[in-house]
């Protein structure tokens, strides 16, 4: 079928630049055909990972035939268009508006946060702007506090880009626009929600009108050196630098250009095990723990090179290796490859924000995985995305995003998969006659019955993704415990093998997919155990509260697996003065100088490269492209193309479900100070009924042999018999939770409790 | 006689300062030398230039005042680094001069900056502003330099002269409705889709339907136009209302609507079309009571039960319609035909009613042996009635019952016309034949191009320079039409070309049924005729076009009854006028218009679009967006929304193509 293309983009063109001939695209703009031919033009307002917004105006040039100057960062090249970016006349209009700029824009540079890193202060000097000929009637403009980060509106020139960035990328949508010319400000109609993602906003701001509160007046630009790593809170491996001074991190940035960081990447930084010395007894006991543990039970928030080297103890003395969240992942990606033919999901990040519809299914993508939803909003806002959310939980966060809330019971996740695949993989005839026979088999209505979702649900579904192409499926961790997690895994796998979606199925927190890639799990504990950052029989812990200490994520070299995919690597940004899991591996012949010798050794069958950590790349090109670590090469598998047909759930009654909040992703995220808060089980009215919990009672409870105690909130916001329960600040149990995440409580002995004391 | 002192309007230079009168020069413009009544204008100031009207001109005072206007007027603007600080310089520097504080440094100041506001400003108002403060300073010199060099306040510094501006674009001014065209277009280029429709629905309340089967005649004065191709202006206009459903948002007001007033004053309107409809919003607004008649068990006038279902969607349409009978002061009786003596209770009864009952009698096509009663003979609104009565609310039964394998000659060539023969097509007619007494250029004129290719792929027939003479019928029903067919031949004194009959052209065309879809009229059977009504030579309702108020006081007409079959977006445009004009007759009982009102009507005469201007500063060539399209095969056989809408990119490189062409201007007065 042809595509519908009225925009005529694709075709190649030529353009002439300065005198370069330029091979391009049509539906490039002028700037980006410079930038991608090294050919500069100055800009105030340009921000390459948002569409052109134009405020600025300093990227005017001239095209020859053309009257006037030319809007280079939003007008397309025509083939054939010969352009020049510098004469006299643009010198001197882009010299004229940086003085407008400049007008009022205080001086004392010395007091303020983004000198030595200011576009004001760095395109002034360019154009030769020494004084402040233009003038007028000065404003009194307070300093606005809103919580992470701060707004000067006296520094502000509304370049736009920090309301971009809240509308097209992180989609919170709390920055807009107040026009009223000369005293336009940026205005956050947010405040209540002090959104960790508009530290964001402010790492765009090309001025210090938008900084981050805490960093404030805390040190120089200059004198701060830039880490590059990646993060490791919630699976996504965003670009990172840690800003450290004498060994103290004072803030995250990243190249914002190009890449976006979320909330928790970016004031989750302040962790580290501190104050650790070399305890050479618990060091002694911790590599006979080692070598005699039967079980190592592991946190996935570990890297690629400890995951192997975990994987060699394995090997070597035959000790099973416990993630429970990599484990599920594994064994749901492994379900999910006999029918696709390939290790992983063929999906990506980018697609997903090129997608013209997109499905969300059994994740609360929101808190779950920042950087995936924040491609979804792309997608809704540069392609209009019809997006489809499917959970137990409305997410009020995404309401902006979504188009569609479907709600199905907890634990009816197989009967949704397949409506979905009923609905969306079309006229399949390429599907084996096995798979199609059990298809048939299935009945769209009793299948509704369970679910709870409607055949005219499905239908509005279907309908809105008519005539469209251009599809994503997002998944995520509610699905991988699943009893069914393996058939729920190959009725997903059928709409990308055979109804061409982007499927992504989003890792759970850390570096979950790293270690299922990595690391030959095991289902169960067996015998003496060895916890690492998890409670075990000897515990090596980095939250200070084990046998022996361990250094935080932030004080290891190492690499992760993003959930695009990628490989990507994380450097030390504070020292440790402890011992390390390589110092116990080499106690016990598994010998390396250093951990990041593994890294050429993580297994090639599983798409890893014989690259060395030394020689990753670690950069963002001038058109954005990415050039860190290396992304996984594809792997075929064997196919073994088998469903099963789906089996019949019951009612759950009152459940809770297992979710942390936003930017909150493990008991490491839960020590930064900057995101803090307190954890509470918070449920609908419909679950306090059903319960018999009070509001502000505090309740006990077990989840998988882990107790929890908490207070309990109604949130009127929330439909159905649900409470939310967060396990991030459980410590070194918190890595113990391995079921499904919505979960039947038994409240009863709470009652008693409270009834008898 | 003209009173033009200086004019530098659009390139016009005229100077008759000093001249005595008989050789002072007249303007070929419709420049506001009186701006009400009997008040007359001191000058004109805009984006093409300033026009003098009295000797005793304070042009200091002048010159600055426009560019606080611009500063005040900068919601409109302040988006671009140029206009946001360009525009309080011009201000504070001029005003300084009219203080009698400015310095000729000012003056080097002044032109530099507009300069750089002229060459770099992202929309035309800052490019703009500078222009006729800048011809001015040239031209008024002396009174400047004065100022300057006496350090004198302007001759009439603080005075009582009053300055009336108005913020306006070409493709606004055209738009009957007003519509803030850039302000939802922006909306879009921005990506917040709610923006743009609140701008869209500060004057347009149908979002959905005017994003949809508007003929947008913004298009016709689309600067973009003078450049490459206009902007897609309506389908734009969509993105945002489908952003409201899409995401359930809660409505969206251009405004927070004024609580209830509840002070005993309430308006009547007869008809729940798109100018009974708006009307009732726009009072509603203002927390007026507003009690709607309508004859129909179903809203949305003709725009509900005349355009078929596969061009405006009824789900989309009943949410612009529930977006106005949700507002608290709004109610409505169906099925309440209102006659001469029900209109007389409601006159008494209302402190001012509306008549929005449009245009809903067929008329004939005026050939020999035409019997609108004969069976076969079909008018085209009873036709529409019954095919979208049955496929929207599945009232009466299909027209296929009727069409099926039958032979259907529409006599036509508007929007009615091509509805009837579209719905043939999908109500199963044999043949479905479009007879027009002109050609294929006009229809694509008083339509669209894309109705007519539309209707074209679907399979009808289109014969051209053709009309009926004669129809044959065997006693019961028709079974034959004989026609003529014309040429057109050139006036050979250059006048308009006549359509002639041909000589030996006649031929016969066998059908089953014949359609007339000529035009409409209004039935103005509910006018008293004690009222002694003045009507137009159209038989519509007579009002003087501004305030819409008929020959009885209290009594109002809006949209096709006043105008005649139009537009549903000059329904809008007239009815919230009309709205605007009843919120304040229930107070005093007179009839006024704002200033607003007063200067839209002004620039509506003088005319903003110009289509010989020279389109600076944009990169030509860049190609209009169009909307994906059903195929012929996916949507003849049913009702199914044929356009499917921009896709996100569309939309977006649709809006960046956008110029933003508002200009302001002011009146002296």
């Amino acid at each position: 079928m042809s595509r519908h293309n009225s925009l005529g983009l694709g075709k190649e063109i030529t353009v002439t630049i300065n005198g370069k001939e330029c091979k391009s695209t049509f539906g490039k703009t002028i700037l980006e055909i410079a930038r991608e031919n090294g050919i500069y033009i100055p800009t105030m307002c340009y921000l390459t990972k948002t569409q052109p917004i134009g405020s600025c105006r300093m990227c005017l040039v001239n095209v020859e035939g053309v009257d006037g100057a030319i809007l280079s960062c939003q007008e397309k090249a025509t083939d054939g268009a010969v352009v020049m970016t510098q004469t006299p006349e643009l010198y001197r209009e882009r010299q004229n508006i940086m003085k407008l700029y400049n007008v009022n824009h205080p001086l004392e540079c010395g007091v303020c946060d983004q000198s030595g890193e200011c576009d004001l202060q760095n395109k002034t000097l360019e154009f030769d702007v020494g004084d402040q000929p233009f003038t007028a009637r000065d404003q009194h403009r307070p300093v606005e506090n809103w919580g992470h980060v701060s707004y000067d509106p006296a520094l502000c020139i509304m370049c736009e880009k920090c309301v971009r960035v809240s509308t097209e990328i992180t989609g919170d949508e709390a920055l807009q626009l107040k026009f009223g010319g000369y005293s336009s400000s940026i205005v956050n109609v947010k405040k209540e929600k002090n959104y960790a993602s508009l530290g964001e906003a402010a790492a765009v701001c090309p001025v210090g009108a938008l900084v981050d509160t805490n960093f404030k007046y805390r040190t120089n630009a200059w004198e701060l050196t830039k880490i590059p790593s990646s993060c490791s809170h919630c699976g996504g491996g965003c670009q990172m630098s840690y800003e450290v001074k004498r060994d103290t991190i004072y803030r995250v940035s990243n190249h914002a250009e190009f890449s976006t960081l979320c909330g928790a990447g970016r004031y989750g930084f302040d962790y580290a095990n501190e104050g650790v010395s070399k305890d050479k007894e618990a060091f002694k006991s911790a590599v006979n723990a080692v070598a005699n543990a039967q079980s190592i039970l592991f946190a996935p928030q570990i890297s690629n090179e400890e995951a192997l080297i975990l994987q060699k103890i394995k090997e070597k003395q035959g000790t099973k290796l416990i993630c429970h969240e990599a484990r599920a992942y594994q064994k749901f990606m492994r379900a999910y490859g006999s029918i696709t033919g390939k290790n992983l999901f063929s999906g990506t990040l980018k697609k997903i924000s090129e997608s013209k519809g997109v499905i969300v299914f059994g994740t609360r993508i929101n808190n779950d995985a920042p950087n995936v939803k924040y491609h979804i909003n792309m997608a809704s806002k540069w392609h209009r995305a019809r997006v489809a959310y499917l959970h137990p939980i409305r997410d009020e966060e995404m309401k902006n995003i979504v188009t569609q809330f479907m709600h199905y019971a907890p634990g009816s996740e197989e009967a949704v998969a397949a409506q979905l695949v009923l609905a969306l993989s079309g006229e399949a005839e390429t599907m084996p006659q096995n798979i199609t026979s059990v298809l048939e088999t299935l009945d769209p209505e009793t299948l509704a019955a369970q679910s709870g979702i409607s055949s005219e649900e499905i239908g509005l579904l279907q309908n809105a993704l008519s005539k469209k192409q251009g599809f994503s499926l997002v998944v995520g961790s509610d699905l991988y415990a699943h009893p069914r997690a393996e058939n729920i895994a190959k009725l997903l796998a059928l709409l990308e093998r055979y109804a061409g979606f982007n499927v992504v199925c989003v890792p759970p927190a850390g570096n979950a997919m790293g270690v299922s890639l990595i690391c030959d799990l095991d289902d169960e504990i067996e015998g003496m155990s060895v916890g690492y950052n998890v409670k075990g029989d000897f515990t090596l812990s980095a939250l200070g509260e084990g046998d022996l200490d361990m250094p935080a994520m932030n004080q290891q070299e190492g690499t992760l697996v993003s959930n695009d995919k990628r490989l990507v690597p994380m450097h030390v940004a504070k020292s440790y003065g402890g011992y390390i899991l390589n110092d116990i591996a080499n106690a016990i012949g598994i010998e390396a100088e250093y951990t990041i010798e593994y890294t050429t050794a993580l297994p090639q069958l599983q798409g890893f490269k014989q690259e060395a950590f030394d020689d990753l790349p670690d950069y963002f090109d001038i058109s954005g492209r990415e050039h860190r670590g290396y992304l996984l090469d594809e792997v075929n598998i064997a196919l073994d193309q088998t469903i099963e047909a789906v089996e019949s759930t019951k009612n759950m009654g009152p459940v809770v479900y297992h979710c942390n909040p936003v930017e909150q992703f493990s008991p490491l995220t839960a020590k930064c100070e900057a995101i803090t808060g307190e954890a509470q089980l918070v449920g609908s009215a419909a679950f306090a009924k059903e319960t018999g919990l009070d509001d502000g009672q505090r309740v006990l409870y077990e989840i998988d042999g882990v107790t929890f105690s908490r207070v309990f909130k109604i949130d009127t916001s929330m439909s159905g018999n649900i409470a939310l329960n967060p396990s991030y600040d459980m410590g070194l149990s918190a890595a113990l939770l391995s079921s499904y995440r919505f979960k039947s409580v038994d409240f009863s002995s709470t009652k008693n409790e409270e009834a008898g004391s | 006689m003209s009173n033009i002192v200086f004019s530098t309007w659009r390139d016009e230079f005229i100077d008759n300062r000093g001249k005595p009168l008989e050789e002072w020069s007249e303007t070929e413009f419709k420049l506001p030398e009186t701006y009400h009544g009997d008040k007359s204008s001191k000058a004109f100031i805009g984006w093409d230039g300033v026009a003098i009207f009295t000797e005793d001109i304070d042009a200091v005072e002048l010159a600055s005042q426009y560019a606080a206007q611009y500063q005040q007027y900068s919601e409109a603007c302040g988006r671009c680094a140029p206009g946001r600080w360009g525009g309080r310089i011009l201000y504070d520097l001029l005003d300084k001069i009219a203080r009698g504080e400015g310095t000729h440094d000012d003056v080097a100041h002044l032109k530099e900056v507009s300069q750089t506001m002229m060459a770099t400003s992202k929309c035309e108002i800052g490019k703009t502003v500078p222009k006729p403060i800048l011809d001015l300073m040239e031209h008024y010199k002396a009174q400047f330099d004065r100022c300057i060099d006496a350090q004198v306040p302007s001759k009439h510094y603080g005075g009582d002269t009053s300055y009336i501006a108005k913020v306006t674009a070409p493709c606004t001014d055209m738009c009957p409705a007003h519509v803030d065209i850039p302000a939802y277009i922006e909306g879009v280029r921005d990506m917040i889709f709610t923006e743009s429709l609140q701008a869209t629905r500060q004057t347009m309340p149908l979002a959905h339907t005017c994003g949809r089967v508007c003929p947008h005649p913004c298009e016709d004065a689309c600067r973009r136009a003078n450049l490459d191709e206009p902007i897609s202006i309506m389908e734009l206009k969509r993105i945002g209302a489908d952003y409201e459903t899409d995401h359930q948002v809660p409505w969206l007001h251009p405004k927070e609507p004024k609580p209830p007033r509840n002070d005993g004053k309430k308006v009547a309107i007869i008809g729940a079309g798109p100018a009974g409809l708006t009307a009732a919003y726009y009072l509603a607004l203002e927390g007026i009571h507003v009690h709607i008649f309508e004859e129909l068990p179903v809203n949305g006038g003709e725009v509900a039960v005349g355009v078929p279902e596969y061009r405006m969607p009824i789900d989309k349409y009943n949410k612009d319609i529930e977006f106005v009978l949700q507002m608290p002061t709004v109610s409505i009786t169906n099925n309440h035909r209102v006659d001469a003596d029900r209109l007389k209770e409601i006159d008494a009864e209302y402190d001012a009613t509306l008549l929005a009952f449009g245009t809903r009698l067929s008329k004939k096509v005026y050939a020999e042996n035409e019997n609108p009663k004969m069976g076969g003979y079909w008018g085209a609104i009873a036709m529409l009635d019954k095919v979208n009565l049955w496929s929207k609310y599945g009232i009466g039964s299909p027209a296929s019952n009727e069409l099926k394998d039958k032979t259907v000659v529409c006599v036509g060539g508007g929007f009615t016309s091509m509805d009837v023969v579209r719905c043939s097509v999908r109500e199963g007619a044999k043949k479905v034949i479009m007879l027009y007494r002109r050609d294929e250029g006009t229809i694509i004129r008083n339509t669209t191009y894309e109705e007519y290719h539309e209707a074209v792929e679907e399979g009808v027939e289109f014969i051209f320079y053709s009309a009926i003479e004669e129809i044959i019928d065997d006693g019961e029903k028709i079974t034959k039409l004989k026609c003529n067919r014309f040429e057109l031949v050139p006036d050979p004194n250059g006048g308009r070309a006549q359509l002639v009959k041909m000589e030996d052209g006649d031929f016969e065309l066998e059908c089953d049924y014949l359609i007339p879809a000529v035009s409409q009229a209004a039935d103005l059977q509910l006018i008293p005729e004690e009222w002694n009504i003045e009507l137009t030579s159209w038989n519509t309702l007579l009002t003087n076009g501004k305030d819409y108020m008929t020959s009885r006081p209290g009594l109002f007409a809006a949209g096709d009854c006043e105008y005649g079959p139009m537009t549903i977006v000059n329904a809008v445009g007239q009815a919230r006028r009309a709205a605007s004009v009843i919120s304040r007759y229930i107070y005093d009982g007179k009839c006024t218009l704002t200033d607003d009102e007063i200067m839209e009507d002004h620039l509506n005469k003088l005319k903003v679009y110009d289509k010989k201007e020279k389109i600076t500063g944009w990169m030509p060539g860049l190609p209009r967006a169009v909307s994906e399209k059903l195929g012929v095969d996916e949507r003849k056989d049913n009702n199914r929304e044929v356009n499917l809408g921009f896709t996100g990119e569309e939309a977006i490189a649709e809006a960046e193509r956008c110029m933003r062409c508002y200009y302001i201007s002011m009146v002296a007065v």
